[in-house]
């Protein structure tokens, strides 16, 4: 330590700056730059901002929304410095609060500082589209930021990532392959999805590019995965949702010198590649998960294994709770499908038409995906809170595998997925979403009834407290939220006003 | 109701919580307009506040139901609040509020739309409702301290872990969630619950010996388990004194549950205990099964004929299912390893049964008894009927009138008694020494004694209910039922319970089975007999171990790895020929 860095600081002037503050500024500034640059590509957004000071002068709102950037990015320090996210985790946290700032301040603040009504409607927050876009990047530059100014927090996250980075790029190159193949396979879908314009060969290389690029850049960023494979099922829905908007909707554009299609119309023509990209990292975030844990498994020894029950056991007990669990929800959605009349559909993939065949077959399918959900999220689910957001998010991801992409294989069709059919498929979306809130009530409910006498009520709070401890470190909360937008966002590509 | 109020004060904040929250997004959302004609209406009736005044209150309670107070939780909170909003719009404005004004829901992408105003509401008052929780937080009181109400637990005391006193804890704990109040402890000499109907093939090696016995711990894990001996119960100070090794220790109760089963009795008849084998327990059927295998490598290498065809000589006294099933099943093993044993191979053995009745089998109707009889017959095996057992010495069995049968193996399954505990008791007992109760299990004259198993003479008509493993299941799940309705001031119930039926495994995949009066032989019956007891053992995990050692058996021969200590009848006979010698 150097006799400057060892100097004491002025006690008052560090008392009057609450931790974080100042570098959570300094990162909101720099988030600010890039929403503002965006808005200033946009063109219409910076007068609006200047309209809270009674001006409509572009520069003015710009000076505006980067003192609004400063002071909510110096809040997003002060949260992040609080709680001790580690720094990786904070970039999910960072664009799930640029989220949030989207509702409260363009859709609710914006209105009442500027002396407009308070409009929560499909048009308005359809015209919001764009700047809903710029609050998830300003989150995402004001987390990355904070994340370098403030350094590693840890000996294992200065190592050089490079096994990490390699692992990560070739996950997410096999992840883009599979993709890329769903895409080519279906030339109407390739045409929806916006990226039937070049050769075939140009496509393949630039996809592979982009997978290995993003799959690099998250192993770079997570070196070491957290979590089991359930959330890492979830983290990688959200990062694909998080490369189509980076990608499909923001950077392809921008190459193609159409400029941001951050709007309705620009979002909307590229909602068939949604899915894919959902999809595709999902598989990325599983795959490279998953090579860790066989990396981890042969050449580290976890004492936390030793605690662990057995994967039979594991499988059995999964199978009884999961069972119960799957079959409540699978009885929830069944409303949805009756009233929908979606089982007749689903007896199709045993090539029947009837509407018991397809309630057999749901049931079973139910209750499958019940007992994966216990075995996934066995150490994830330990309250009320957490078992109902894990099952919301289960229940979304299915809606993204199943209803959109193997029914339709399993039917012998091919996936669509434009607007209009996402909008086709929104009843089964609501489905998902109830079935996933049953699944894990219940399970929560099944797993809380089997404590043990000897764990006594103190001790049972002080694990549920060190797992919460945990939960927040791996922003487990902020993938609850991030999924909640993206369930937000779909009516707005997919309804029309 | 007020004192579970007082004692989550949480749900009140979050009631609370939500209440702010329901008022401030119902102010924002009046005059907003609602394209969806459902919530339209509710609007215009100017209905849209109110329901918000409900519901924001509903979702800060379920919030505060599911998450908890600590450093930390903020977050998650929040993201939950969210979440339950979302799920809110889809229950709420989605599905509810149509069905209200008389629609049918449709949740479709249009109607999604037109609702969005209420899904942005309903997230907006999931988060706001988790803020203002969260600034709650600090003014709510923590949980009170349960130390006295852990003082105040029933004690409940359950003697024995048998069929009848597992069942009884495991109805206990699924009944535990409604009443915390009850201090559940289990008292069983062995830490595992015994699936008998499997015993014989453990003993034929069929099956490993670990694989039917399933850990009480796991069994009922909420329950504090002792692994003791029950040594005496003094009703009038309301204790147990138990045993373990060295230790004792003296447990109180309130409520006391005897179910300690019946154990093997010789009758008194000399040389039984200390030249035959029995079987009541895992290290029983493993001790048969060494010293079966230890018999044929004995017979091995005997030059005298008539000490092989003594060591070749396998005598099963007592023609119940136990007795029946385990000289079947011994037949099948020896026939199956001979084959490793070439002097013994040609040789012919013995296999005897000693009935004290004219049929074997009374458990069953005398047409199935007749088909087992015949059955067993064809392979082999010899019965002596309405033959009583007089004694045994190390070399011989010894049958009333003087006869003498010399044979290297006596498995002794013919008499069982009470436990010696409860026939020490001060109560009413049965000419069997069973405990005399009434129909809802309780034992009169003794307040908070209850009884169940076979150590109960539980009333049925003018007789009792029989002593098995299917009565035992349904009167410990009875009594854990009255009990529990006797300490909630509730009316206990009178036991009733017809057998479901019997089933009897022949060996060589025959068996015999009666259910609800119809009647099985045969590959059939035998197919029933292994599903309907994989389905009974108890632990997901124990059936796959005992289907596997099923499909094993099926496709390997029998091991004869003798495993252990020397049994202690082989140590007997081992040692007369070298006493005689001196």
């Amino acid at each position: 330590m150097t006799a400057a860095a060892a100097a004491p600081r002025p006690a008052s002037l560090v008392r009057r700056v609450p931790a974080g503050a100042g570098a959570g500024a300094l990162a909101g500034l720099a988030g600010g730059l890039a929403f503002g640059a965006a808005m200033v590509e946009q063109g219409d957004m910076l007068p609006t901002i200047a309209a809270i000071v009674r001006s409509d002068a572009p520069g003015v709102g710009f000076l505006v929304h980067m003192v609004f950037a400063a002071v909510i990015g110096a809040l997003f320090g002060m949260l992040v410095g609080r709680e001790g996210v580690r720094s990786a985790e904070a970039i999910i946290w960072g664009v799930t609060y640029g989220a949030f700032w989207w509702f409260l301040g363009a859709l609710t603040l914006l209105p009442l500082l500027t002396d407009n009504a308070v409009l929560w409607t499909l048009e308005a927050a359809q015209a919001g589209l764009p700047s809903l876009f710029g609050h998830l990047l300003y989150g995402l530059v004001t987390a990355g930021v904070l994340v370098l100014v403030r350094g590693p927090r840890s000996a294992a996250s200065r190592r050089a990532p490079t096994p990490a980075l390699a692992r990560g790029a070739a996950a997410g190159a096999v992840a883009a392959a599979a993709l890329l193949w769903i895409l080519t396979a279906n030339a109407a879908l390739l045409a929806d999805s916006g990226f039937a314009g070049g050769s075939r060969a140009l496509l393949w290389l630039a996809g592979l590019a982009t997978g290995g690029l993003a799959g690099g850049a998250y192993g770079a960023v997570y070196p070491r995965p957290r979590g089991g494979g359930g959330p890492a099922m979830i983290r990688g829905l959200a990062y694909g949702v998080a490369l189509w908007a980076g990608v499909a909707v923001t950077l392809v554009p921008l190459l193609a010198g159409d400029g941001l299609a951050w709007d309705l119309a620009g979002a909307r023509a590229r909602t068939a590649s949604l899915p894919g990209f959902a999809l595709a990292g999902l598989a990325l975030v599983v795959l490279y998960r998953a090579v860790s844990a066989l990396v981890g498994s042969l050449f580290e020894d976890d004492p936390r294994a030793d605690e662990d029950e057995g994967a039979g056991t594991r499988f059995l007990r999964a199978l009884g709770t999961g069972t119960l669990a799957g079959l409540a929800g699978g009885l929830l959605f069944t409303g949805v499908l009756l009233e929908v009349d979606g089982l007749p559909t689903i007896a199709g993939i045993a090539g029947g038409r009837s509407t018991f065949a397809g309630l057999a077959l749901h049931l079973l399918i139910a209750v499958l995906i019940g007992a994966s959900f216990a075995v996934l999220f066995r150490r994830e689910t330990f309250d009320g809170a957490s078992s109902l957001a894990w099952g919301v998010c289960y229940g979304v991801a299915w809606w993204f595998i199943g209803n959109l992409t193997m029914l339709p294989w399993l039917l012998g069709e091919r996936p669509e997925w434009t607007a209009a059919d996402l909008g086709e498929g929104f009843p089964s979306l609501v489905g998902h979403v109830l079935y996933g809130a049953a699944l894990g009530i219940t399970l929560g409910v099944l797993r809380l009834r089997s404590r043990a006498w000897w764990v006594s009520t103190s001790a049972a709070r002080g694990e549920r407290a060190q797992r919460q401890r945990e939960q927040l470190l791996s922003a487990a909360p902020a993938l609850w939220a991030l999924v909640a937008v993206i369930a937000l966002v779909l009516p707005l590509l997919v309804a029309r006003a | 109701m007020r004192r579970r109020l007082r004692a989550e004060p949480r749900l009140l904040a979050g009631a609370g919580a939500g209440f702010v929250a329901g008022a401030v997004i119902g102010a924002l959302r009046t005059g907003q307009p609602d394209p969806a004609p459902h919530i339209a209406e509710l609007s215009a009736h100017g209905t849209g506040l109110l329901a918000w005044l409900i519901l924001g209150p509903l979702l800060g309670v379920v919030l505060a139901r599911f998450t908890s107070r600590g450093m930390g939780t903020g977050p998650a909170v929040a993201a939950s609040g969210v979440l339950l909003g979302m799920v809110l719009w889809v229950i709420w404005s989605l599905s509810l509020l149509p069905l209200l004004v008389g629609e049918a829901p449709r949740w479709s992408a249009p109607l999604a739309g037109q609702a969005y105003g209420e899904l942005i509401a309903a997230t907006m008052a999931g988060g706001l409702s988790a803020v203002v929780l969260i600034a709650l937080g600090p003014l709510i009181p923590a949980p009170a301290a349960r130390a006295a109400a852990q003082e105040e637990r029933t004690r409940i005391v359950i003697l024995g872990g048998g069929f009848a006193g597992v069942s009884a804890a495991r109805r206990l704990e699924s009944l535990a969630p409604r009443s915390r109040g009850w201090d559940v402890t289990l008292v069983s000499r062995s830490n595992y619950l015994l699936f008998t109907p499997m015993l014989a093939e453990v003993a034929s090696g069929a099956i490993e010996a670990h694989h039917i016995g399933a850990p009480v711990r796991v069994a009922v894990p909420r329950t504090r388990f002792v692994r003791g001996e029950a040594l005496d119960v003094d009703l009038a100070r309301r204790c147990v004194r138990v045993g373990a090794g060295e230790r004792e220790q003296e447990l109180p109760y309130d409520q006391l549950v005897l179910a300690l089963g019946a154990e093997p009795t010789y009758r008194d008849l000399p040389g039984l205990a200390e030249h035959t084998l029995t079987l009541k327990s895992l290290a029983d059927a493993s001790a048969v099964r060494n010293h079966v295998l230890a018999q044929l490598e004995a017979a091995e290498g005997e030059e005298d004929p008539a000490e092989r065809r003594r060591l070749l000589t396998f005598a099963v006294v007592g023609g119940g299912f136990a007795g029946t099933e385990l000289l079947a099943e011994l037949r099948d093993l020896v026939a199956a390893v001979a084959r490793f044993f070439p002097d013994v191979r040609g040789e012919p053995m013995r296999y005897l049964l000693v009935h004290s009745r004219e049929r074997i089998l009374p458990e069953v109707s005398a047409g199935l008894a007749a088909f087992a009889l015949r059955q067993l017959r064809e392979r082999g095996i010899e019965f002596r009927l309405g033959a009583r057992v007089a004694g045994a010495t190390e070399r011989a069995l010894l049958l009333e009138g003087g006869e003498s049968i010399e044979a290297g193996t006596i498995v002794w399954t013919a008499g069982n008694q009470t436990s010696p505990v409860v026939q020490a008791l001060p109560l009413e007992q049965s000419a069997a020494g069973a405990v005399k109760v009434d129909a809802c299990l309780r034992v009169p004259g003794a307040e908070g004694v209850w009884a169940i198993g076979d150590c109960a003479a539980i009333p049925k008509g003018d007789g009792q209910h029989p002593p098995t493993a299917q009565h035992a299941l349904r009167e410990g799940k009875a009594l854990a039922d009255n009990l529990a309705a006797a300490l909630r001031g509730g009316e206990p119930r009178p036991f009733r319970f017809e057998g479901v039926g019997m089933l009897v495994a022949l060996g060589h995949r025959t068996a015999v089975a009666e259910l609800r009066g119809a009647r099985f032989t045969g590959f059939v019956a035998w197919l029933m007999w292994r599903a309907v007891y994989l389905g009974k053992l108890p632990g997901l995990e124990k059936k796959v171990r005992v289907l596997v050692d099923w499909v094993v058996d099926l496709a390997f021969p029998r091991d004869i790895v003798l495993t252990g200590a020397p049994d202690r009848l082989s140590e007997h006979q081992a040692e007369a020929p070298a006493e005689a010698a001196s």
